[in-house]
């Protein structure tokens, strides 16, 4: 069962993230590609995430397929027209890469490239219609394609945004462009995440809620302050206090592992998308903890 | 107004280094409500070339730099301090300075300022950028804010998952264009205006170098 069936018949769908390396030894990605396969159901492969320059997604779409991996194409419009874009979502379906998340992109002041010129021709709603379109045969122009994509596109969303009104706006616009799927910011209240649901409830589209894990009440503190978006209770840093130093990465993946389970006990949404960022070792184990493997 | 900002004199000095003599044009609008083409500016730049061995052979503050002809008229009172010039310095913005070197057809001409932006002046000499002269014009449809300016990424449907407590990821003291938008809209009553998604932008309509003739076609006959 690929992503796409996995999420439209109803199993609880776990994906994860790859990111692409900084340089041409790929020997760490591999592994976590390895460590990966056969237990997430799909894989994002992040596109110069946080403005970073590394490799291209598709490059390492086509890695993660041959390997047994199913990857989920990020594309964000940083970097690219709306030509680029298009070229590279058709390259994308010859390749046999039919899952794609439509983003804006993190702008280029926070990567490692500020003197770069930012794109943004179109925006993640924009590419959301393109996709569509090439699904249908025809180039965003209307122009006839020999021979169409199938992508299953999916998008993102800010459960926690502050004021939210406007980010819940922009999500129904990206349903209506055509989203079949969403994966979250991270989240750390479950009770705020179902006041997002029962929102969202309301569209035919599947939501994987974000998970970051927590190493320690250092990063939590980090997250709320620098992270937009990004709110952890103060009872889960008290808890990876109290763990300790040593054991607070422990503490951290119980946190994720029992957020993840209540999650799917209670059906609150349709998957969870983990972001291990540089920990991708430990998804395994925190889908173990929450009696998913 | 075209919003305008000093070089380092000192790189000036560097790039003008093999002439000696000059002429000086300011501006008496834009560049002179930034301060950096008025009479003061001029002065102050005179004193500096001056001052490192260089002679300013006259000065001009048109009244508009940027009208080549008009300008090209009020220069001819100072027919002989040009000639006498190696180059010009120009003390406005880049359309200023491009007026000079139509101008001067024989002379070098080079610019003291940085153009930025066209700026809206928001208290004196306090200056923010609204209009990115785009070529078609959206805030109609954006609560008269204009997005593609507003929003360092110039998105033209919602805002961004950069958001954070009403603030822009990129300027965290900088309101996000969006947030302003859905509240101007919200106190205007007219939500419905958010729901719309925007084309995506046609920049064929803003292709650079652009031109425009606003002269009537009578005007045309008689010439």
């Amino acid at each position: 069962m690929n992503f796409k069936e996995a999420l439209e018949s109803g199993k609880f769908t776990v994906t994860a993230e790859v990111g692409p390396p900084k340089g041409t030894d790929i020997t760490e990605m591999l592994h976590h590609i390895d460590l990966l396969k056969g237990k997430i159901d799909a894989a994002n492969v992040t596109d110069n995430q946080s403005a970073v320059m590394r490799i291209n997604s598709l490059s390492v779409c086509k890695i993660a397929m041959d390997k047994g991996l199913e990857p989920i194409l990020q594309m964000t419009c940083r970097d690219r027209n709306r030509i680029g874009l298009q070229s590279d979502l058709l390259g994308a379906s010859i390749l046999g890469v039919h899952n794609v998340l439509c983003m804006t992109g993190d702008h280029t002041s926070a990567g490692d490239h500020k003197e770069a010129k930012t794109v943004y021709d179109i925006e993640s709603v924009q590419l959301l219609n393109v996709v569509n379109n090439l699904n249908s045969g025809k180039d965003m122009m209307g122009n006839e394609l020999k021979g169409p994509t199938s992508f299953y596109q999916g998008a993102v969303v800010t459960p926690e945004a502050n004021p939210v009104e406007p980010q819940l706006m922009k999500f129904e616009k990206k349903v209506n462009a055509g989203a079949n799927f969403f994966q979250t910011q991270a989240i750390y209240d479950i009770d705020k995440f179902k006041g997002f649901m029962d929102f969202a409830r309301k569209f035919d589209v599947k939501v994987l809620a974000g998970f970051v894990v927590l190493k320690s009440a250092g990063m939590a503190n980090f997250l709320n302050k620098f992270v937009p978006g990004i709110t952890v209770p103060q009872e889960l840093i008290d808890e990876l206090k109290e763990a300790g130093k040593e054991k607070a990465l422990d503490a951290g993946m119980n946190i994720c592992a029992r957020q993840i389970k209540q999650l799917k006990d209670e059906k609150i949404c349709d998957g969870v998308h983990i972001m291990a960022i540089g920990m991708e070792d430990k998804v395994p184990e925190i889908m173990e903890r929450a009696g998913l493997l | 107004m075209i919003i305008t900002k000093k070089k380092d004199p000192n790189n000036i000095l560097e790039t003008v280094k093999k002439y000696d003599k000059f002429f000086l044009i300011g501006c008496s609008e834009c560049a002179s409500l930034c301060g950096t083409g008025n009479e003061e500016a001029l002065q102050e730049m005179t004193d500096f070339l001056e001052s490192n061995g260089k002679k300013v052979t006259g000065q001009l503050v048109p009244k508009t730099g940027c009208q080549t002809l008009g300008t090209k008229i009020e220069l001819k009172k100072d027919k002989e301090a040009c000639a006498d010039a190696d180059a010009v310095i120009v003390m406005s913005c880049g359309a200023g300075t491009q007026s000079a070197t139509e101008i001067f057809k024989d002379k070098p001409v080079y610019p003291s300022n940085d153009s930025l932006f066209l700026g809206n002046m928001t208290r004196f000499q306090m200056f923010d950028e609204r209009c990115s002269l785009c070529g078609e014009c959206v805030i109609g449809k954006t609560a008269g804010i204009c997005p593609l300016t507003n929003c360092p990424k110039g998105l033209l449907v919602g805002p961004c998952g950069g958001m954070s407590d009403g603030k822009c990821e990129v300027s965290p003291d900088v309101p996000c264009a969006w947030v302003r938008i859905y509240e101007r809209q919200k106190s205007l009553d007219n939500l419905d205006e958010m729901k719309e998604v925007l084309e995506p932008k046609d920049w064929s309509a803003g292709q650079k170098p652009g031109n425009l003739s606003t002269r009537s076609e009578k005007k045309e006959e008689k010439k």
